[in-house]
């Protein structure tokens, strides 16, 4: 790192010799008036800039609007600015001129972020979707992405873990196209690359710019494959200083029960015993009375040449489950400011989140136990211990949830300068720093007279601890030029260079015996296991690991009369983590566009306003997939043997050496229309993307001998992905009182494994969806050479025989006992991944009501009701059983197998927002806006399948599967109020 | 100015080219060329092929060397008990003689015994590039730790040669790829080489020695070389193996105890807690659960998931592997190895003295373990099946018992026995039969009835005893069974005596294909290196 400081000198020093050369003197001969107002309420204006065009010479308005200024003989036209609205341009009269300015509400939401640096919307050619606050859904949100689930084509956010304040989100941008690799997009928060959504507010959001294919995505190089969402966030504005005030409350409501059978149920069936008592477990794992809390406060405001703005907020979250919630509060703050007569800019950020999670409850597990638990089994033994069931692998989740300590203190802070230095006509030289800093203590205990104290550590209780700091350090620079020549041909070139380094560490310290449960976790000491050999053996351990990144990016944009637009970028990036003979890696992209409105056959069309034909091609990489070190021979300990009789550590290599370990590479073609239809009320695009991931990374079968383990780490497969997008947005009806505005966004998507095999490397298939125990049934879903993703592969049921028990059909046809398959005989029986998504937005508004239904849906796909497959089967007695075990199975009497009989369709209608709001027009000048509102979300579902919810995790490849343990899927409802004054 | 700023850039830009370092830092790992440093550093890499052997060779949860001689053969099988345990039909086709190259089962022990052997060659690798005079060893003590290495190698050879018959032999790690299958009799003689070079410079086993290959191993591998060469090689070398055996008995290799080793009197002692120092053992895998944080974890596959309560313990188990009828009714009731060696009938709460309670068809009802492999429960009679099986079907292993959980230094220490004493006698007394027409003489008597005895109270064993016309090669085969039963060595006896392929037991009709004799060159592995071959009978 001591090279960055010397590195970030030079910069310093260079850049403020440029700035000594860069004054200029003016003469001056003519005086100009005039004063500046708001357009729409014809407030005066204070802080416009006023620049008389061609020189850099000007002035700024005062406290009035009013202005004054000496222009030369030569000067004929000012231009006013001011962020917040639009440019504009005035001939100078020789009069007092009166200059409206207009809000940039449209100027804003028209340009659009694309990495290191904005382009505007007519000008893009590549694949970039742009959602900005008024798109947001509404109500409360547990994750920044919660906002934008729906509402970009292509872009799949799912919450397999329901709505679990501890939960995350799974995103997946245009299908599934790793086998091992995240498939996170790089978030980029504010240009700094590898933003924490944690330090992220929704009100603090100022759009989501997603850079969809790979030529958008290229700049971001071994990151980009899995495209990049793209935060930015509010700023101040010149002039009042303003507040704002925004709350909510929000209660989730469970949107489904699983049919357990009750206490009379359960013990009509055969084998099951009363003991006594009459509970519904389920229902007493559940927070039925929770409630989340949501306040952020911020302030802003600032003249024409600094703008401020900072937040504070308060979220209490509390989930469905007991002992399931998060705390969390900070702050963000956001400094810009211009000075050295408008020559650098400097814009920095800096942000917190300080969390307290209690990660105890919510787990699937103590759901499952709930489900299952004999319903006559009291909770307590008459000695007032906690009563546990007997049967296999039961437990009694409400003592777990009693007994046990499990939380999570954590905080997040980032800081971030970015200087911008305006060196000659055009060119500017920005150099960034930034860092993220992400720590985090866990604690847990597990009382004496808890099961796990009293089956695993000889009642003596379980006390550990644990924490990780995560610290990443960036800085960029980048060398900008855009200019005109011939008044035609724009062009905007950049020049960067990106240094990231990452540093995880850790620690990590258990024990137990001990006598008392008075210290809990916090007098670790104290436990017997220290000194007592009879008992478990205290854990301790510790990690650091980093990475590096290095890269160099270039960009050149070129624009003729914005009609035709070309843009071409390049990347060079080395990763720390890749093999010795594959360190850096070449990311090349170009796209071309055509605005078919420009030309002369549809210029001043009526119906026809806009259509713009692009078409880009882009290769990224996936570096995530390669763990730190993953090229490396190291050594790793194998346990402990004799050494001339003391047991001493073994060491062997840990894995087999890949020096050619490289990023997943995919390479995309994606063609696009922007359109805009009868004066744009039907606005939109088309895209349809031909994507193909080579190289990619899986634990490959290693040739044994010669190599040691079993499994290589390496490059090998290939996946196609291909789709259309679909997104049109129309203002059916817009009156003085009543309008209705409605978005579509539509996506196919299909993908396949298109190989698994190199000269070298030989695999057919890999599979998924391990099946759990009971039974060991094996893998649900297998990807295998030129198939689809996302298949279910497994027996075929064909019918029961005369004892009830499974026959499957063979290879040949034959029914047959499972006893007698073999892995001859599985074949693909289905498939987990929706082929379409939908989306549906309506925003009516009448007077100073608005109303916005969203619908959501998936369609196509088959999914496997692990429920169903294992507690709806009379042969899980004693435990307790789902309904259809007497019902729709009810003619089964065989142990649990996987096989197609538990495929359903899957596809699904969802109301998943509706909100209603109300703005108040209040006549003070205190308060400038006043909003309430109500939401609710995943209001109801339309669907066929029998289990509680169809939408699951399909991000992926082990998609579609409903597992045995879950948390509850919620209805959740909100009132919110938004203030500004 | 443009000149200046164009001079700007290029200094810029080569002060950023400056930093372009991608080096790794290791931190919480070590690279594999910063090590051996001292002795310490050595043996750790030579002694972790063993600890890797507790993978394949025994039986602790994994497909490997054990499960495939076991769930082969005619004593033990892992039947499905209600929900619990179909495990895909592995375990079925294993009992039936019905697995496929596929077979994932197949496939994990070569991986994992190769990986065994790929250690060996690591460790010969690294230690042949180290001067151990740097790290204050001696040569000659790099070359005994070599000749251990290249033994210890032999005997992943003698295993996967056991299983697969034909094999790629490989001597380098991550080097030369797609070798070509040697055909057994060339892996034998691979094998037997190894063995006789080196046997001078490998350490007697003592004490110290321990869970190491010393020269009782050598000579333990060449008796069970020469006792199958008939099978393995088409040759007979049952001289060779008389005189390997006479070797061992003799003290040659040496002995945990003693100048010699000793059959034990006690049928326990040889796989106790403190079976380290056994006098009848001659190799072993170390275990130490408490001064070595390493057990033996027999549970997993053997015990019931309320197995602790009857031992007063601090592990459960999954239920799996039990002795089947058939080979439970091949011991007599008065034998101590029926009654010593297995659980049957109720089991009690070691702490309460209550009755253990079943989880699954005897929820909450008395645990009692019956030979049958059917549903009782459901009132089923007659044999029963693989399908059949219930919680508490089956006699259960109990030749390993791990101790008193209170025990700070005992506890759970038992060491995995691979050869012993009794194992000498036996094939010495087979070899001396094979070439005596078949037949016993005096000399393979009393060797069979030294071992035998120790299962028999004194006053039952003037009934018990082999003569030479009672001691057929029939009979030794069954007393091979309860002698060696649990220790994976079944598969390997009935195909020696012939009956692997032809003898029915159970749910197990004679499989009859002289295929079956061998396991598949896993078909994942031939996909990879098309110079494997396969063997006959499995398709191309």
């Amino acid at each position: 790192m001591e090279k960055k400081s010397t590195l970030l000198m030079r910069v310093a020093l260079q850049s403020f010799l440029l700035m000594l050369l860069s004054f200029h003197v003016f003469a001056q001969n003519r005086q100009v008036t005039g004063k500046v107002t708001d357009a729409k309420d014809g407030s005066p204006l204070p802080g416009v800039t006023v620049q008389i065009k061609g020189t850099t010479a000007g002035g700024q308005t005062g406290p009035d609007g009013s202005f004054k200024l000496e222009a030369p003989p030569t000067a004929t036209t000012l231009i006013f600015s001011i962020i917040g609205y639009e440019n504009k341009e005035v001939a100078i009269t020789g009069e007092p001129l009166n200059v409206k300015l207009g809000a940039s509400v449209k100027a804003l939401k028209d340009v659009v972020v694309i990495g290191y640096g904005t382009q505007k919307q007519a000008e893009v050619t590549s694949s970039v979707a742009t959602v900005k606050p008024e798109d947001f859904n509404q109500g409360g949100s547990r994750n920044p992405l919660d906002l934008v689930q729906g509402k970009v084509a292509g872009l799949s956010i799912t919450r397999a873990g329901g709505n679990n304040p501890n939960g995350s989100v799974s995103v997946q941008l245009r299908g599934a196209s790793t086998l091992v690799a995240g498939l996170q997009p790089l978030i980029v928060i504010d240009g700094v690359p590898g933003g924490n959504l944690d330090l992220i507010q929704q009100d603090d959001i100022a759009s989501f710019d997603v850079l969809k294919d790979g030529s958008a995505a290229a700049i971001y190089g071994t990151r980009a494959s899995n495209g990049v969402i793209l935060i930015t966030t509010k700023r101040g504005k010149a002039g009042e200083p303003t507040y704002s005030y925004s709350t909510y409350l929000q209660r989730d409501a469970v949107a489904q029960k699983p049919n357990m059978l009750s206490a009379e149920q359960y013990l009509k069936l055969p084998g099951t015993t009363d003991l006594g008592g009459r509970i519904k477990m389920y229902d007493l794992l559940l927070d039925e009375d929770n409630l989340s809390q949501y306040h952020n406060f911020s302030a802003s405001g600032g003249t024409a040449n600094s703008n401020y703005r900072a937040s504070l907020y308060y979220n209490d979250q509390n989930g469905i489950s007991i002992q399931n919630s998060r705390r969390q509060y900070g702050g963000r703050v956001n400094v810009n400011q211009t000075g050295l007569q408008g020559k650098l800019t400097m814009q920095m950020n800096v942000a917190a989140n300080l969390n307290k999670a209690n990660l105890l409850g919510g787990s699937a597990g103590d759901f499952e136990q709930a489900v299952q638990r004999n319903p006559t089994a009291p909770i307590f033994n008459e000695d007032g211990s906690y009563l546990e069931t007997n049967a296999f692998n039961n437990y009694n989740p409400l003592a777990r949830l009693t007994q046990e300590i499990s939380q999570r203190d954590q905080q997040t802070f980032s800081g971030d300068v970015k200087f911008t230095l305006d060196l000659y006509k055009g060119l500017k030289l920005s150099a960034s720093g930034a860092i993220i800093r992400n720590s985090w203590n866990d604690r847990a205990y597990r009382y004496k007279d808890s099961r796990s104290s009293q089956v695993d550590y000889n009642g003596g209780g379980y006390a550990s601890k644990s924490n990780q700091l995560d610290f990443n350090k960036t800085f960029e620079s980048v060398l900008d030029y855009s200019t005109t020549i011939a008044e035609d041909h724009s062009f905007t070139a950049l020049a960067g260079y990106s240094y990231q380094y990452f540093t995880t560490e850790g620690f990590n310290v258990n024990n137990n015996g001990f006598l008392t449960d008075a210290f809990l976790d916090w007098n670790l000491g104290a436990g017997n296991a220290i000194t007592n050999n009879a008992l478990k053996r205290p854990g301790i351990g510790s990690i650091k690991e980093d990475n590096t990144l290095v890269a160099f990016f270039g960009r050149l944009s070129y624009s003729y009369k914005q009609k035709y637009l070309a843009q071409v970028v390049v990347r060079r990036e080395g990763s720390s983590r890749f093999g010795a003979n594959h360190k850096w890696g070449t990311f090349p992209a170009a796209s071309v566009g055509w605005v078919l409105t420009k030309e002369d056959f549809l210029a001043n069309n009526n119906t026809i306003n806009n259509l713009k034909l692009r078409l880009g091609y882009g290769v990224t990489g996936r570096q995530d997939g390669v763990a730190n070190y993953g090229s490396l021979i190291t050594l790793s300990t194998g346990g402990q043997y004799l050494q001339d009789g003391t047991w001493t550590q073994t060491y062997g290599p840990s894995v087999n050496p890949n020096p050619d370990l490289k990023w997943e590479q995919k390479k995309e073609w994606n063609l696009g229309i922007d359109y805009g239809f009868l004066n744009n009320r039907i606005t939109g695009s088309l895209d349809l993307y031909n994507r193909k991931t080579v190289d990619l990374l899986a634990q490959y079968r290693a040739q044994q001998p010669p190599y040691i383990h079993d499994q290589l780490f390496t490059n090998v497969g290939a996946i196609s992905n291909r789709g259309i997008e679909l997104v049109v947005s129309a203002t059916p009806v817009a009156t003085k009182d009543f309008t209705w505005s409605t978005d579509v966004t539509f996506t196919y998507q299909t993908g396949k494994l298109e190989s698994l095999s190199n000269s070298q490397f030989k695999a057919t298939y890999f599979e998924y969806g391990s099946l759990p125990s009971p039974g060991a049934l094996g893998n649900a879903i297998r990807v295998e050479e030129g198939q689809p993703l996302g298949n279910f592969y497994g027996k075929r049921f064909a019918g029961f025989d005369s004892d009830s028990s499974w026959l499957f059909y063979d290879k040949d046809g034959n029914k047959v006992g499972a006893d007698q398959i073999t892995a001859e005989d599985y074949s693909v029986i289905g498939n987990g991944i929706p082929k379409f998504l939908a989306s549906w937005s309506n925003t009516v508004k009448y007077k100073n009501f608005d109303l916005t239904l969203f619908f959501r849906g998936k369609f196509d796909y088959q999914i496997l009701n692990l429920q169903d497959l294992y507690f709806g089967n009379l042969k899980w007695l004693p435990n307790n059983v789902l309904e259809s075990a007497i019902g729709k199975n009810g003619g089964l009497k065989d142990d649990p197998q996987y096989s197609d009989y538990y495929l359903e369709k899957g596809g699904f209608v969802k109301l998943d927002n509706i909100t209603l709001g109300y703005n108040f027009k209040l006549k003070t000048k205190y308060i400038t806006n006043l909003r309430l509102y109500a939401s609710g979300r995943n209001v109801a579902t339309m669907t066929k399948y029998s289990g509680l919810d169809p939408e699951l995790e399909d991000n992926g490849l082990t998609t579609s599967i409903d597992n045995r343990g879950f948390y509850p899927r919620t209805r959740s409802y909100t009132v919110g109020l938004n203030i500004g004054f | 100015m443009k000149k200046l700023f164009i001079f700007g850039c290029i200094a810029a830009a080569t002060g950023l080219a400056a930093c372009t370092n991608l080096d790794e830092n290791l931190y919480s790992r070590i690279n594999a060329d910063n090590f051996y440093h001292n002795r310490s550093e050595v043996l750790a890499a030579v002694t972790r092929p063993f600890t890797h052997a507790n993978a394949w060779a025994a039986p602790t949860g994994q497909n490997g060397y054990w499960r495939l001689s076991e769930l082969s053969a005619d004593q033990l099988a892992w039947p499905q008990k209600g929900r619990h345990g179909y495990d895909g039909g592995d375990w079925i086709r294993l009992h039936h003689h019905a697995w496929v190259p596929l077979e994932g089962t197949i496939e994990n022990a070569w991986r994992l015994m190769y990986s065994g052997m790929g250690f060996c060659n690591n460790t010969l690798k690294d230690l042949s590039a180290q001067d151990f005079t740097k790290i204050g060893m001696t040569e000659a003590e790099k070359g005994t730790l070599l000749a251990e290495t290249k033994v210890l190698r032999a005997w992943h050879y003698l295993k996967l040669m056991d299983l697969f018959g034909k094999l790629p032999v490989s001597t380098e790690p991550n080097v030369n790829f797609n070798p070509v299958s040697q055909e057994r009799p060339e892996v034998f003689a691979f094998i037997e080489k190894e063995i006789l070079d080196n046997y001078d410079s490998l350490e007697v086993l003592r004490p110290e020695m321990v869970g190491r290959v010393t020269k009782a191993t050598a000579l333990s591998m060449l008796a069970e070389m020469y006792i199958n060469a008939e099978v393995w090689t088409g040759t007979k070398r049952y001289d060779d193996c008389i005189a390997v055996c006479n070797r061992i008995i003799a003290g040659e290799g040496g002995a945990l105890s003693g100048s010699a080793p000793k059959l034990e009197a006690d049928i326990y002692k040889p796989f106790n807690n403190t079976n380290h120092l056994s006098t009848e053992n001659l190799f072993q895998i170390a275990y130490d659960l408490r001064a070595g944080d390493f057990n033996f974890g027999w549970n997993g596959d053997f015990w019931h998931y309320r197995q602790r309560q009857i031992y007063n313990v601090d592990r459960d188990g999954n239920n799996g592997i039990v002795v089947i009828p058939t080979a439970y009714d091949a011991f007599e009731d008065k034998d101590l190895r029926k009654t010593g060696w297995m659980l049957i009938g109720p089991q009690l709460n070691k702490a309460t003295g209550a009755p253990v309670q079943g989880t699954e068809e005897y929820n909450g009802k008395p645990l009692v373990f019956v030979k049958e492999i059917r549903r009782n429960s459901e009132g089923e009679t007659g044999e029963g099946g693989m399908t059949r099986g219930e919680e508490n079907s089956g006699a259960r292993f109990a030749k390993y018992v791990p101790g008193d959980v209170t025990d700070e230094v005992n506890y759970w220490g038992n060491d995995f026995v691979l050869y012993r004493l009794a194992d000498i006698y036996l094939w010495k007394a087979e070899a001396i039969m094979r070439n005596n027409g078949n037949t016993a003489n005096a000399e393979a008597v009393t060797l069979v009835n030294d071992v035998r005895k120790r299962a028999f109270a004194v006053e039952d064993w003037a009934t018990e005893a082999y003569d030479a016309g009672t001691l057929t090669l029939d009979e030794l085969l069954a007393e091979r069974g309860r002698e060696f039963i649990f220790e994976g060595k079944r598969r390997q006896d009935l195909i020696r005596f012939g009956k692997f392929t032809t003898n029915t037991w159970w749910d197990h009709p004679a499989s009859t294909d002289a295929k079956w004799n061998l396991f598949p060159i896993p078909q994942n592995q031939r996909a990879l290196n098309p110079n494997l071959g396969q063997n006959t009978g499995y398709g191309q």
